[in-house]
């Protein structure tokens, strides 16, 4: 939204994981289509298991054999899929970072908050002893922790919740990345610390001119942040496009299922209707649309084929046949 | 919003991967059965397997090497080394029984009783399990037996009077869990007797671990009473025992090396396929341990 | 971590209190009278008097208890029946022997289980893992007099890398002879750490942390040594610990299977002679390097793993 003008940082096409488990290969990220534009935040929002951690952690090639990432991951225009791991390794960290949810067991509990970050340093840049260690500082203040010339020699359990996820955030920034994965860094917090969290992620996109995308299963959290949002189903994305617009007119029956179960602060006492039954197993979806069997607006065609994601509107892409006759309804009636 | 979200999960987002859940036999597990097997019907009946008597001294066959007449080579008196040491599992099964059988009572009991009713009991009872820990397993049991004096008896004393406490230990820690459950409470509104309770409600439910630990304690004790059998505070000779089979034949290593390295691969042998058994009941059962 | 050094230490206190009163209680499960247990065949009324009034047998338990102690403080743990001279001197002369190879069987373990615990976590459920297992899951069910007598036969008698037991005479000589020992020993509990460990690794290796490390874009082999390895290490020392009462009680079998003059030898040897004052003496010795053990990997534990210092 913010440098609207390039091409995008990074633009995903049809990716697609798979993992092996005891009952043969699943898939887990069915063909997902994305774009991140520079110093914009994406939000990324579905249910458990809609694969929206497994897309994270396949743009930077987390998935360990026999798990596969395919498709084409492009960032900066250089496809990602196919480098080699030291290839790779120059990316982690150093142009994409990212943070986890819970701070508590990703952030190693014997090594201080301050080595954790020196790691990072010293993976990725030349600077000197002195200078690993100063920089350190610098970045824990910049996250707004208190003393942080204290705080750097600490353990991760000596800090609050917050605090902590504040801490990993400052080891992944350690070598500037220009874009940040961010896999659900506000579940585990409090309501407030939330809300700190999210303005500080806010605070360095500004400041840095950082790229984030934010995974999350909380459709407040991406109202309150996020310029675009994609919702995920079943490993696929099922509408993408500017925040405001999505949740005003959703063009995808699942979003506005999505948006109807959520309680809405401009309508009072509204009575929640929750999407009957449960998302689809992994790799139970055949060619039809994945949630067919939850819609109330399916019909016969919705069974023909997997339905592709296709321009909706104005910068907006769905995968919904039936996005013009949700249209006509009155999504909190 | 947590909570306000019916179709949203709060739980973390972990892909969800079904597993089916496999009730068939792994192959560990049927090893350690037909393992285990083979070594009780040599127990309960070795005369119909053993091809010779296994204490029929044979003058013109001393120290053969292992062939067709007798696969594992004979002694220095000539006696077959395959029926001795068929002979032999009858003494060693019976030691994997007699070390575990009482201690596994004796423990279970106590340990029921100090769950259930705690306070003092249990106060007193954690300074012997600091005590049984502290000492080296090996070392308090040689201590018991030199005491005591040499000889199996004296090694199944020595056994259960320190191996009940691990016992005890287990069935205490489960008890503790189990007192708190619902069935408990409704035995005690029933107006239940405290010991009905116990044994008929909590024990049962705490059985799976005591099974499951037993059997590996089995192979345990048959290492520990072949190796007491090897130093000669164990089974003493002419009784055929592994260990004392191995420590018979280790002077002759170098010319007859058949007579020490077959028994103890019974020893081996024996204790896999207990341990194996344990272990696949264990994961059959889903116990943690 | 040194904070917590006087707490600790004050804990060994009740620790030696129990020890001091399972000798002392092993002594009287002797059948008959103590002294003359205690005396063996040197038995003539005068001695048997001398050591009744010297020992107290004939004064209230509790008492008795008391001399004990104040005896033990003094480092008095009576006369050796077969050698007419303080036990403390008898069991001294052998201790460095036990010492030199128990450190060594505890290095054999870790050099042997740690590097292969990583490789069947790392390859976990391919051959190479499974195989190992295999191998670890037999020597699981092997006695160490077993592993000995092998090592004993085929190294040794066969192949004559090494001799064949005592302890041979001077210091590289002694360390030379103490290889296969240490090495029995050492098979024996790396096959016990080895199982929990692939375990500890395995569970390591798929810590968020290590996943946080990764996406660090870390180079592997530090992410191995810097986090997996420095975590596995604290369960190591753990299980090591656990696991030092079974390494002593081996001890005694494997010294005397190599005919090496340490303690655990000269515990054997005093059961068959009846030697009961050295029975109680190394008994005692070997209860107490076991919970000087639990304290030195308590503080390592400590040292290691920051979030026990709080």
């Amino acid at each position: 939204m913010m440098h609207d003008n390039g091409g995008p940082l990074l633009s995903i096409r049809a990716l697609r994981t798979t993992l092996a488990t005891e009952g043969g290969r699943v898939t887990v990220v069915d063909g997902v289509d994305l774009d991140v534009q520079p110093g914009e935040i994406l939000g990324l929002v579905g249910e458990s298991g809609s694969g929206k951690s497994m897309t994270l952690r396949s743009i930077l090639r987390l998935i360990r054999p026999p798990g596969q990432v395919t498709g084409q991951v492009l960032w900066r225009g250089r496809d990602l899929v196919p480098l080699r791991e030291a290839e790779m390794r120059a990316i982690r960290g150093r142009e994409i970072g990212m943070i986890f949810q819970e701070p508590m067991t990703a952030l190693n509990p014997v090594l201080s908050v301050g080595a954790q970050i020196l790691e990072n340093l010293a993976a990725h840049t030349d600077l000197g002893r002195a200078a690993r260690r100063a920089r350190a500082v610098e970045l824990l203040n910049l996250v707004g922790i208190p003393a942080p010339a204290q705080r750097v020699h600490d353990f991760p359990h000596q800090f609050s919740g917050g605090m902590r996820q504040r801490a990993m955030i400052a080891i992944a920034l350690a070598s500037n990345p220009t874009l940040l994965l961010a896999d659900e860094p506000t579940t585990a917090l409090d309501v407030t610390i939330q809300d700190q969290i999210l303005k500080l992620l806010q605070h360095l996109r500004e400041t840095l001119g950082m790229a984030v995308i934010l995974v999350t299963h909380d459709l407040g959290v991406v109202a309150q942040s996020c310029d675009r949002v994609a919702v995920l189903y079943a490993g696929r994305v099922a509408e993408y496009g500017a925040v405001g617009p999505v949740f005003a007119t959703p063009r995808h029956a699942y979003t506005l299922g999505l948006l109807r179960s959520v309680p809405d602060a401009r309508h009072a006492r509204q009575p929640l209707r929750p999407i009957a039954g449960a998302p689809p197993p992994p790799d139970t979806v055949g060619a039809t649309c994945a949630f067919m069997p939850r819609c109330g607006f399916a019909t016969a065609a919705c069974a023909a084929g997997r339905p592709p994601l296709v321009p909706a509107a104005e910068g907006r892409l769905s995968a919904c046949i039936h996005g013009d006759r949700l249209e006509a309804t009155e999504w909190a009636a | 919003m947590s909570g306000a979200a019916p179709t949203l999960s709060e739980v973390p987002d972990e892909e969800v991967v079904p597993r089916r859940r496999r009730v068939k036999i792994s192959v560990p597990l049927a090893l350690g059965i037909v393992i285990t097997l083979f070594f009780l019907v040599c127990a309960v009946a070795p005369g119909l397997i053993a091809p010779y008597d296994p204490l029929a001294f044979d003058y013109n066959n001393l120290q053969v090497g292992p062939r067709w007449t007798h696969l594992l080579g004979t002694d220095n008196f000539g006696r077959d080394v395959l029926s001795r040491i068929i002979w032999a599992a009858q003494v060693d099964i019976q030691i994997a029984l007699f070390c575990t059988v009482p201690s596994l009572i004796i423990g279970t009991v106590i340990g029921a009783l100090v769950g259930y009713y705690g306070g003092i009991t249990d106060a007193i009872f954690g300074r012997l399990v600091d005590l049984v820990i502290t000492f080296p397993f090996m070392v308090l049991v040689i201590a018991i037996v030199a005491v005591l004096g040499p000889g199996l008896n004296n090694v199944y004393i020595a056994v259960t009077a320190v191996s009940w406490v691990f016992y005890a230990r287990l069935v205490r820690s489960e008890v503790m869990v189990l007192r708190q459950a619902d069935f408990a409470a409704a035995g005690r509104v029933m107006g239940y007797s405290d010991m009905r309770i116990i044994f008929r409600h909590l024990l049962p439910n705490a059985m799976i671990a005591v099974v499951v630990y037993w059997m590996t304690d089995m192979a345990l004790d048959i290492l520990l009473g072949s190796s007491l059998g090897y130093l000669g505070l164990g089974a003493q000779p002419p009784t055929a025992e592994w260990g004392v089979l191995v420590s018979d034949g280790k002077n002759f290593m170098d010319t007859a090396w058949w007579m020490s390295v077959f028994p103890g691969m019974a020893i081996v042998l024996c204790g896999t396929g207990l341990s194996l058994l344990g272990d696949g009941v264990a994961d059959l059962l889903a116990v943690k341990r | 971590m040194l904070a917590r050094l006087p707490g600790r230490l004050l804990q060994m206190i009740p620790t030696f209190i129990l020890i001091g009163v399972v000798v002392f209680v092993l002594i009287r499960l002797l059948p008959g009278n103590p002294a003359a247990a205690l005396l063996g065949i040197h038995a003539t009324p005068e001695a048997l008097a001398r050591i009744n009034a010297q020992l107290g047998f004939n004064r209230p338990i509790w008492v008795q208890f008391l001399l004990f102690v104040g005896r033990l403080l003094h480092g008095d743990l009576g006369i050796s029946v077969s050698e007419r001279i303080p036990v403390t001197e008898v069991i001294a002369r052998r201790l460095p022997v036990t010492l030199a190879l128990v450190v060594m069987a505890a290095a054999f373990a870790l050099i042997l289980a740690l590097p292969l615990a990583f490789v069947a976590a790392l390859r976990q459920n391919r051959a190479s893992d499974v195989a190992l297992r295999g191998v670890f899951q037999v020597g699981l069910s092997t006695p160490v007099f077993y592993i000995g007598l092998l090592m004993l036969g085929f190294l040794g008698a066969q192949l004559h890398w090494f001799p064949v037991g005592g302890i041979g005479s001077g210091f590289w000589s002694g360390l030379y002879h103490l290889i296969l020992p240490a090495l029995t020993l050492g098979v024996g509990l790396a096959a016990i750490l080895m199982r929990s460990l692939r375990s500890t690794v395995i569970g390591v290796l798929r810590a968020e942390y290590v996943e946080f490390a990764r996406a660090k874009g870390i180079a592997p082999w530090r992410v191995l040594t810097g986090h997996v390895l420095r975590n596995s290490l604290i369960t190591t020392l753990a299980l090591f610990g656990l696991n030092i009462g079974t390494l002593l009680g081996n001890t005694v079998i494997v010294e005397n299977v190599f005919a090496v003059p340490g303690i655990g030898g000269l515990l054997v040897e005093a059961i068959f002679g009846r030697d009961y004052p050295v029975v109680q003496g190394v008994t005692l010795v070997l209860a107490v390097m076991v919970s000087i053990v639990f304290l030195l990997t308590d503080i390592a534990e400590s040292w290691l793993d920051p979030r026990l210092n709080s």
